[in-house]
C-alpha cells in the first residue's frame, strides 16, 4: 500500500504509517471543524455530509468494481475525500450537488488516472471547483445558528468591496460567520492542524508558507484598511486555513521536497492573494491550489537533490 | 472505389474527429449550441466538397514541390467565399461562430483530404469523400454540441427550431454551465473518444 | 497605453489563454506535448512566429484596407505566415543549425497551427494599433507556451505512474487532463489588474 502514494522524485522522507493509518488521522483532525458546522448549521450540513462521503466511497466501489480491479474502500481516502468536499460547500446546497461533486471527484479526477496516488489534482477541490458550474446554488449563503445578521453575506464577499465585515475578528475565529460548512471556525481548524502536525502526518511546511505569503501581501497592501486588521481577516476569513491545513498538504498533489514545499506554499499564497483582489470569484483558495499541483513536477524536479549524471540515467 | 465504402469511412471507420483526431480546435471550441455545430459542420462540407473536386480536377496540373501551397491558396479561396456568404445571408451565424469560420483555412481536416484523397483520387470520388468525409465532422459536432447544449443550458436546438427558440428541457439555473465552456469541449470529446475506442475494442474482441 | 498593453498581456496569458479559452492551436498542444523538451521548443517557435506574424500582417492589413481588398484578408494572411514560417526555417538553418535541427520537424507544422492565423484575425477584428498587435502576438504566444509547458509536465508525471483505462489511454486523458487544467484556469477568469 506504501508505494501507492510515493510518485513523486526522491528522497522520499516519509514515515513508517500505511495510508489506512494516516487517512484515519486525517478523519481525526477533520472532526472539530465538521462539529462546529453540524452545530452552527444544523442538521442540512449533517445531510449534506453524509451524501457527500456516501458518494464518494459507492463511486470508488462501483468504479473498481466495474474495471474489475482490486476494492480500495478500506484505506479510507474516499471517505476523506468526501468530508473534504462537503466542508468547501456551502450549507444550503440542495443535496445532488455533493452527489455529482463525489462523482466527479473519485470517478473523473482520482480514478481514471487509477486511483489513489495517480491523480495529480486534489479530487475535493477539482470537483469544488466543478461544481462552481451551478453558481447560484454554490453562492447561496445562510447565517449561522447564534449570529442576528442582517444578511448572510460572508465576510469575503464583503471584502471584496474592500470593507471589513461586520463580524468581529473573535467570531470569526470561533466560528460566528456564515460561510462553508467546514471553514467557518478557525479554531477548530487550527485545532485539527495541530493534531496533525504532532502525528507527523503532514509537515508545517506548506501550511506556513501558505499562510505566512498571505499574511505579508495584504498586509502590505491593505486596500485602504487598517493594515493588521485587514490581514487578520483576510488570513481568518475563506477557505484560506481548510487550504492551507488540509488541501495544500495532501500528499500526491503535493511537492515531494521541504523546499519544494515552501515554493509550493508560496505559490498557493500569491495566487489566492491575486484571485481574491483582482478575478471574478470571491475566494481563490481552491483555484490557487489547483494551479500550483500543475507545477508540483517542476517545483519536484527544481528542488530535488540529484546526484550528477542522474537525469541521464533516468531518461536512458 | 465505391460509394458504400467512402461514405462508411468518413462518418464511421475513418471518421476525421473521432478516429483520426483531425480538426479539433473547431469540434470543442463551437460546439456550445446546436445552431453553431450544424452551422459549422454544414460550412466545412460545402468547402470540403469544393476544395476536393477543385484540387481533384487540377492534381496532374500541380506540380508536387508547391503542391501544400497551391491547396492552402485554393482553401482559402473557397473559405473567404463562405465567409462572405454567410455574412451576407446568415449573420446571426457568422457572428456567433466569429473567428473560428475564417479559420477553416487551417482545418487539418480540409488539408489532409486533399493530400490523402482528393490528390490521388477523380473527381466524383473526391466529391463523394468530400461529402462523407464533412458529413462525417458535421455527425460528431451535432453530437457534441447537443450534449453539452442539453446539459450545459438545459435546451435543445436553440435557433434551430420551434421557431429559433428552441426547447427549453429544463431551468437553466439546474444545468451544468462549465459544459459550455472549454473545460466541457475538453471534457465531452475526451469522453466521446473514449467511447469510440472503448466500441472498437469491443467489436476487435468480438472479430477475434 | 501602458495600462491596455498591461490588460492585454494579462488576458492573453492566463485569462482568456489561448489554450485553455480561446481553443487555438489545440493540435500542437496535443500533438507535441508527450516530451518536456520538445514542447518548450514548439512553444518557443511558435511565440516567435505569433509576434513576427502579428507585426507583418498589421502591415499587410494596412495595405488590403487602402487598396479596399480587406475581403482577401483570410488568403492574405494565411500566405504570409506561409511565407514567415518558411523565411525562419531557412534563416535557421544558416544562422543557427543546432536550433534548427532541434525545432526542424515542427517549423513547417506551424503555418496550419490556428493559434498564428487566430491571432492575427483577432488583432484586426479588435482593431488593434501596431504596438498592441505586436503585445498581443508576444503575450498569446506566451500564453500558449505556458499552456503547452505545464500540459507536457503533468503528462510526463502521468505517464510515470497513470494507470489509465484501457479505452481512455492516448488522446481521451490528454483532453480530460487538458479540461482539469482549463478548470483550474478558471480560476483567472475576469481577473483585472487595473
Amino acid at each position: 500500500m506504501e508505494d501507492r502514494l510515493l510518485v513523486s522524485a526522491p528522497p522520499h522522507v516519509r514515515g513508517g504509517d500505511d495510508t489506512q493509518s494516516i487517512m484515519l488521522r486525517v478523519i481525526i483532525a477533520l472532526t472539530p471543524a465538521l462539529l462546529v458546522g453540524f452545530w452552527r448549521f444544523g442538521l442540512p450540513t449533517l445531510m449534506i455530509t453524509a451524501v457527500s462521503v456516501g458518494s464518494c466511497v459507492f463511486f470508488e466501489w462501483g468504479y473498481r468494481r466495474l474495471a474489475r480491479k482490486s476494492c480500495t474502500l478500506g484505506d479510507y481516502s474516499a471517505v476523506v475525500t468526501g468530508l473534504l468536499l462537503s466542508m468547501t460547500l456551502s450549507p444550503a446546497v440542495p443535496l445532488w450537488l455533493p452527489l455529482i461533486g463525489g462523482f466527479f471527484a473519485i470517478v473523473v479526477v482520482k480514478q481514471l488516472y487509477g486511483g489513489l496516488g495517480k491523480n495529480f489534482m486534489n479530487p475535493a477541490l477539482a470537483a469544488r471547483c466543478f461544481l462552481f458550474s451551478w453558481a447560484a446554488l454554490m453562492n447561496s449563503w445562510v447565517s449561522p445558528r447564534g449570529v442576528d445578521a442582517v444578511s448572510s453575506a460572508t465576510p469575503l464577499s464583503v471584502m471584496k468591496g474592500m470593507a471589513l465585515p461586520a463580524e468581529s475578528p473573535m467570531d470569526c475565529f470561533l466560528g460566528l460567520r456564515a460561510g462553508c460548512i467546514g471553514e467557518i471556525s478557525a479554531a477548530a481548524l487550527l485545532l485539527g492542524g495541530a493534531y496533525l502536525l504532532l502525528t507527523k502526518v503532514i509537515r508545517p511546511h506548506i501550511p506556513l508558507s501558505y499562510l505566512l505569503t498571505v499574511a505579508v501581501l495584504t498586509f502590505l497592501f491593505p486596500r485602504g484598511n487598517e493594515r493588521l486588521t485587514w490581514m487578520l481577516y483576510q488570513l481568518l476569513s475563506g477557505g484560506l486555513l481548510l487550504g492551507a491545513v488540509f488541501m495544500a498538504t495532501d500528499y500526491v498533489t503535493s511537492p515531494g521536497t521541504d523546499r519544494g514545499r515552501v515554493l509550493y506554499g508560496i505559490g498557493c499564497g500569491v495566487i489566492t492573494v491575486v484571485i481574491r483582489y483582482f478575478g471574478s470569484y470571491p475566494e481563490g483558495v481552491s483555484f490557487s491550489i489547483l494551479i500550483m499541483n500543475l507545477l508540483v513536477w517542476l517545483l519536484d524536479k527544481w528542488t530535488t537533490p540529484r546526484a550528477f549524471g542522474y537525469k541521464k540515467e533516468a531518461n536512458t | 472505389m465505391n460509394p458504400g465504402k467512402i461514405f462508411k469511412d468518413g462518418l464511421l471507420t475513418n471518421n476525421p474527429v473521432l478516429v483520426q483526431l483531425l480538426g479539433m480546435c473547431s469540434t470543442m471550441a463551437i460546439t456550445t449550441s446546436l445552431f453553431n455545430g450544424l452551422g459549422m459542420g454544414l460550412s466545412v462540407t460545402v468547402i470540403l466538397c469544393c476544395c476536393n473536386v477543385c484540387i481533384s480536377l487540377l492534381r496532374k496540373l500541380i506540380p508536387s514541390t508547391v503542391r501544400i501551397a497551391v491547396y492552402v491558396v485554393i482553401i482559402a479561396g473557397f473559405v473567404t467565399i463562405v465567409d462572405l456568404l454567410l455574412q451576407a445571408f446568415l449573420p446571426a451565424l457568422s457572428e456567433s461562430l466569429g473567428v473560428f469560420i475564417p479559420l477553416i483555412v487551417v482545418n487539418c481536416i480540409i488539408i489532409g483530404r486533399a493530400e490523402a484523397f482528393a490528390s490521388r483520387h477523380s473527381v466524383g470520388e473526391a466529391l463523394l469523400d468530400g461529402l462523407a468525409q464533412g458529413l462525417g465532422y458535421t455527425a460528431v459536432l451535432v453530437i457534441m454540441s447537443v450534449v453539452r447544449e442539453l446539459l450545459g443550458s438545459g435546451s435543445f436546438g436553440a435557433g434551430v427550431f420551434n421557431g429559433g427558440k428552441g426547447w427549453q428541457l429544463f431551468p437553466a439555473g439546474y444545468a451544468c454551465s462549465y459544459l459550455t465552456l472549454p473545460f466541457g469541449g475538453f471534457m465531452t470529446l475526451g469522453c466521446l473518444i473514449a467511447l469510440v475506442q472503448f466500441l472498437r475494442s469491443k467489436k476487435g474482441e468480438a472479430e477475434k | 497605453m501602458l495600462t491596455k498593453l498591461i490588460s492585454i498581456s494579462l488576458s492573453a496569458i492566463l485569462v482568456e489563454n489561448f489554450i485553455f479559452s480561446k481553443f487555438l492551436g489545440i493540435c500542437p498542444f496535443l500533438g507535441v506535448s508527450k516530451k518536456m523538451d520538445t514542447a518548450l521548443c514548439m512553444g518557443l517557435a511558435v511565440t516567435f512566429v505569433m509576434t513576427l506574424a502579428s507585426a507583418v500582417c498589421w502591415g499587410v492589413n494596412l495595405l488590403l484596407v487602402r487598396l479596399e481588398l480587406a475581403y482577401m484578408q483570410t488568403l492574405a494572411f494565411i500566405l504570409v505566415i506561409a511565407s514567415l514560417v518558411q523565411f525562419v526555417e531557412l534563416f535557421l538553418r544558416k544562422k543557427s543549425p543546432a536550433l534548427y535541427r532541434s525545432l526542424g520537424i515542427y517549423l513547417p507544422l506551424i503555418t496550419t497551427n490556428c493559434a498564428v492565423l487566430g491571432v492575427v484575425l483577432l488583432n484586426v477584428q479588435e482593431s488593434y494599433g501596431f504596438l498592441e498587435s505586436v503585445v498581443y502576438g508576444i503575450t498569446g504566444g506566451l500564453g500558449f507556451l505556458l499552456a503547452i509547458t505545464l500540459f507536457s509536465g503533468v503528462r510526463e508525471r502521468l505517464d510515470y505512474s497513470a494507470e489509465v483505462p484501457e479505452c481512455f489511454e492516448g488522446f481521451p486523458i490528454a483532453l480530460i487532463t487538458a479540461g482539469l487544467i482549463a478548470l483550474a484556469f478558471m480560476g483567472f477568469s475576469g481577473l483585472k489588474m487595473v
